[in-house]
């Protein structure tokens, strides 16, 4: 079809330029007889924001992390010294072992559960209804999250429990020990998640053309080898861009393990996740630069892995064309 | 410390006195974070407003988990309330950063004697500068709330519970007591042969996490009676104990109740189920808690709720904390007479005892203690444990001193720790050098 | 290579480069897979229950909110595995909408505190609406320069928005807070919207992918009938994009309706405050006590109404339109 066709052959001289933290050099074909002022009006609002609060924002963050800041006094230069005792915090290497283990868990389980969840709703039935209900538990906030499984997965009164009970299994301390309280709060913001990925996903096999199924058909492969063979290679580009996002979002936890751990981070420190250790430090003891310098130790962290993920997966590249 | 002139809140916000325009002046704002307060504090707020035409009070009530934040939050955006209810853990910390006004330099607030109100209220609230910080609004002591049809059924009187002592080696009759209290899946009490610890149908003693440095409704009254305090001093200690061995065995024996099975392990019920639920549920006999506690557990459907008091310790006597809420007034509104006024009328002999009537907690001055007895008698409830301590003498008060937020942060974690994962309470050693490493930096 | 949906050349049926708003349009190959999908039936009867299952986990936690919320308060932990409500009560919602006395609403464990539900529901629906439009808005038009405008430093630029998704949220909240504070907007809805408003790298990536996998000749014969670059983009372009805008809206509007702790922070007054934040007055209020486990549920189950039955009216819609048009 033409329309297809032409996508393929018009959008080449630009892909040079696709990925601009790649490759941010090359100009654009035809640079030349350029459109800056046009260009310039359109980007203003986004620019406007864009500097104003989030990259200006990260600077004086960057900036706080070299000082000693206590919110309500001016801000003391000093120096390394933040990032001298996060280098000797146990309690920082802790949360950064703890963050990790909770995205691993979260992603993992996620990104599997979705693809499950994308793959039978495509082959076994389309209906809008069901990925309706999929999508739900995306409409309520992470604290409502957090405290209806709180609620629910309470060791003694929580149905949960009950049922785990009822079924002859012992009480689980799901969010009170140190064993389960991580892989928890992962499962349930895996809960709050899997639908929205899962219709992402969804839409990436939709858009795989029925003629490959086709061959593979009269191959005479079956439902499992045409998912290994044929769906997932073809998906991998939206799976990757999928991941770095949510990689990124899981990361960042905080809401739920505010809300449903005991202290909250505990027992002891066993769910004390970055951004919780981040928050508290900031607001709860007015080390608002020590917190900064965690922040930019997160940034970092963040950028090392979607650059590393990135590579991995080779997001920018498709099995198809 | 002179004159209210400097400029606080440098952080890039200035010194912002657009608030100033006569309306303003006129309403004052305050915050609190107990919701079960505030009927009291609104009708305090309608006579004061009544007593002083023109004036208005704005509350406001935010939930305690973000009110902290949203205080210090406000103090950077210069949309701090007029005068907010603080805690004894906070106020040094404020007082440091310069955004308290000090009471006893101002002319509404600077008669506000120690003795107007119970002993030891007013007292805690002076910061190391010698100056007032706060104005006492009440007071609480930490008792034990029963559910009596289970000790009736186990053939616990009143009396036998008024009458408790406990020691570190053998938990003396109230761990007995606990033991009989507590029954396993299959009917067997904690004291019959066969009992199953591990699944325990009622506990003797609920849970209530592992009471990170102070231990309040946790085990503060037993290492009390243990004779132990946490600091070197009673206010701005230097030093804290917790490495002391009285404080350790204490703790070694109180959470090892825990693996007796007749205090609920720190795995079974998750934060928001506290005593009150815990009791509530049937799931245990008795619960340490504190005074402002009461009309919840009195509230609570299928269970008869008492009060007894806590259990005499090695020292041969008693011991309960004694704390109490403050009102403080910011600097920003130190200029303000009606933010004075109505900082100086919540402590007065009118809104106390107006408080007092509503029998949540009990107000700071005597007469509005007596209003609050009075509140829970109507509603047939008797105080006494809460209120004998104090007339007898044998309370202590709540840990006052700097980095309580970083004291906080060490021993949240390291008390998790014994409590939920068994650790040694020895290990607590470490983490009192950590934070007297801390307390000994100079500010 | 790095396009999503473009089919091999040879391909006699592509499906659309981007999800319509209905599905993918029924091309033959569209229809033979329908023809086709059947599972064996043994794999299909455990598809099928794989997919009951994930329903059930999906939902259980819905019905038991409207359980707990038409429970008594203080009789709920009498009856822990009650499938239906202890104590049957409509104290929960009763005491959201204010309608107990405080003295009744504290006797079953609330907190004497309501919502003023009409009014956190129209600054909810005020701040959600502003962040929506000017957002996707915005962002379409950065999205656009970026995609299809030739300018210098382009690629730079995109690379320091794109980069921009990886700052931890905490990193803007303070400096963003004295900001707004600054310029005198705090306890204001367009304060809560303000950060959120102008752009987020997630939106300027996502519509970006669209605009690049649009074809050139669509511009170039417009171009040649003379019409101007800012023209195309309103009257050809942005009608294109309808349905990746519209994916993006109800993202954004889940999120923004969903956000808390930047407005707890921005609002101190009625006149600000939304329904997230409002829901606050039911979890715990002070450091140890009881949580009013009917009363949270209920003001969840409120605050979270208005989003459920958007959805429920555009459900078909909102699944139909998710997706990425393109990845590269």
């Amino acid at each position: 079809m033409t329309v297809a066709s032409t996508v393929m052959t018009k959008r080449k001289p630009a892909d040079g330029s696709k990925h601009a933290d790649a490759d941010g050099g090359s100009k654009p074909a035809g640079a030349d007889r350029g459109d800056g002022l046009l260009a310039a009006l359109f980007i203003a609002p986004a620019m406007f924001g864009f500097v104003v609060f989030l990259a200006w924002p990260t600077l004086r963050g960057i900036y706080l992390s070299f000082t000693r800041y206590n919110l309500l006094t001016p801000a003391e230069w000093v120096g390394l010294d933040n990032y001298r005792r996060m280098v000797n915090d146990p309690i920082f290497w802790s949360s950064l072992r703890v963050t990790v283990e909770y995205v691993f868990i979260n992603i993992g389980v996620q990104t599997v559960a979705a693809l499950c969840i994308a793959v039978l709703m495509q082959r076994l039935t389309k209906s809008s209804f069901l990925r309706g209900i999929v999508l739900t538990p995306y409409l309520v906030s992470n604290v409502v999250a957090g405290v209806v499984w709180l609620w629910i997965l309470d060791t003694q009164l929580g149905i949960g429990n009950q049922i785990l009970g009822a079924l002859g299994f012992d009480h689980v301390a799901f969010l009170a020990s140190n064993e389960w309280v991580i892989p928890s709060i992962a499962l349930i913001n895996v809960w709050r998640h899997v639908g929205y990925t899962a219709l992402l996903l969804f839409a990436g096999l939709q858009a795989i053309p029925g003629d490959v199924y086709e061959a593979a058909r009269v191959d005479g492969s079956g439902e499992l080898r045409t998912f290994w063979k044929i769906s997932l290679p073809l998906l991998r580009p939206v799976l990757a861009v999928v991941m770095i996002m949510t990689v990124i979002g899981s990361f960042q936890v905080f809401d739920t393990v505010a809300v449903a751990t005991p202290g909250p981070g505990g027992p002891a420190n066993a769910s004390n996740v970055l951004q919780l250790y981040i928050y508290s430090s900031a607001f709860g003891r007015f080390q608002f630069g020590y917190a900064s310098a965690m922040s930019v130790a997160l940034l970092a962290v963040l950028s090392v892995i979607t650059i590393v993920q990135y590579r991995l997966t080779r997001a920018g590249e498709s099995d198809l064309g | 410390m002179g004159a209210v002139s400097l400029s606080l809140l440098a952080a890039g916000c200035g010194n912002d006195s657009s608030v100033a325009d006569a309306a303003a002046a006129k309403t004052v704002s305050y915050w609190l974070w107990d919701a079960n307060q505030l009927p009291g504090y609104e009708a305090c707020a309608r006579q004061f407003e009544k007593g002083n035409p023109g004036l208005k009070v704005d509350i406001s009530q935010i939930g305690w988990d973000d009110y902290w934040t949203k205080l210090t939050a406000s103090m950077i955006a210069g949309t701090e309330p007029d005068v907010f209810t603080d805690h004894i853990t906070k106020f040094a910390q404020f007082a440091d950063l310069n955004v308290l006004a000090p009471l006893d330099e101002l002319p509404a607030t600077k008669g506000i004697k120690d003795s107007d109100y119970q002993p030891g209220l007013a007292a805690s609230w002076v910061g190391k500068d010698g100056h007032r910080y706060g104005s006492p609004k009440d007071w609480d002591t930490v008792a034990m709330f029963y559910n009596k049809k289970l000790t009736d059924a186990a053939g616990v009187s009143a009396d036998t519970l008024n009458s408790l002592a406990w020691n570190p080696d053998d938990g003396g009759t109230f761990e007995k007591t606990l033991a009989h209290l507590t029954i396993d899946t299959k009917g067997r009490r904690g004291d019959e042969p066969g009992f199953d610890k591990h699944n325990v149908a009622t506990y003797g003693l609920a849970t209530n996490d592992a009471g990170s440095a102070d231990g309040q409704t946790q085990w503060s009254a037993f290492a009390g009676s243990a004779g132990w305090s946490y600091t070197d001093k009673k206010a701005w200690g230097t030093h804290y104990n917790y490495d002391d061995p009285a404080f350790q065995s204490t703790i070694e024996w109180y959470f090892g109740l825990a693996e007796k099975g007749y205090l609920a392990p720190f795995k079974e019920f998750s934060r928001s189920n506290g005593p009150d639920i815990q009791l509530g549920a049937g799931k245990a006999a008795i619960a340490l808690h504190g005074s402002w506690m009461t009309k919840t557990f009195y509230g609570l459907k299928g269970i008869e709720a008492r009060t007894a008091l806590t259990p005499i310790g090695p020292s041969g006597k008693r011991a309960t904390m004694l704390n109490g809420l403050a009102d403080s007034l910011t600097k920003r509104a130190a200029d303000k007479p009606a933010a004075q006024k109505w900082v100086a009328y919540l402590g007065s002999e009118e809104c106390q005892k107006t408080v007092g009537t509503f029998g949540i907690v009990f107000p700071a001055t005597k007469s509005g203690t007596d209003a609050a007895i009075a509140a829970y008698k109507k509603d047939g409830i008797d105080v006494t444990a809460f209120t004998k301590p104090v007339a007898d003498g044998t309370t202590f008060p709540f840990p006052i001193t700097d980095y309580a937020a970083d004291v906080a942060a060490l021993m949240n974690p390291a008390m998790q720790d014994v409590y939920a994962n068994g650790k040694p309470a020895s290990g607590l050693t470490e983490t009192n050098s950590q934070i007297n490493l801390i307390l000994g930096q100079s500010k | 290579m790095s396009v999503l949906t473009p089919p091999p050349p040879t391909s006699p049926s592509a499906p659309a480069p981007e999800p319509a708003p209905e599905p993918a349009p029924r091309t033959t190959a569209e229809v033979r897979r329908r023809t086709r999908r059947t599972l064996p039936s043994p794999g299909r009867m455990l598809a099928w229950t794989v997919m009951g299952g994930i329903v059930l986990i999906t939902l259980l936690p819905f019905y038991w909110i409207v359980r707990t919320a038409l429970s008594s308060n203080t009789a709920l932990t009498t009856d822990p595995s009650s499938p239906l409500p202890v104590d049957f009560s409509w104290g929960g919602f009763e005491r959201v909408f204010g309608l107990q006395s405080t003295e009744e609403a504290l006797a079953q464990g609330g907190s004497g505190g309501s919502l003023n539900f009409w009014r956190y529901l129209f600054n909810s629906t005020i701040v959600a609406t502003m962040v929506t439009v000017c957002q996707v808005m915005f962002s379409a038009m950065a999205a656009y320069a970026f995609a299809r405008l030739r300018w210098r430093g382009r690629d730079k630029v995109f690379g320091l928005f794109l980069a921009g998704l990886m700052v931890p949220a905490i990193f803007t909240l303070l400096p963003n807070f004295v900001l707004i504070k600054q310029l005198g907007l705090i306890d204001t809805l367009t304060g809560i919207a303000l950060p959120t408003m102008f752009m987020t790298p997630f939106a300027v990536f996502f519509l970006r992918q669209f605009f690049m996998n649009l074809p050139r000749e669509l511009e170039e014969a417009a171009l040649l009938d003379g019409a101007g670059k800012v023209r195309i983009f309103f009257q050809l372009l942005l009608p294109t994009a309808a349905a990746p805008m519209m994916t993006l809206g109800i993202l954004t509007y889940i999120t923004a309706w969903n956000d808390y702790f930047w407005p707890l922070m921005v609002s101190y007054s009625d006149s600000s405050r939304v329904l997230t934040v409002a829901l606050n007055i039911f979890r715990s209020q002070t450091p140890q006590s009881g949580t009013d486990w009917a009363g949270l549920m209920a003001a969840t189950l409120v605050a979270a109404l208005p989003m459920l039955l958007l959805f429920g009216v555009f459900a078909r819609r909102i699944v139909n339109s998710i997706g990425f048009t393109g990845i590269k």
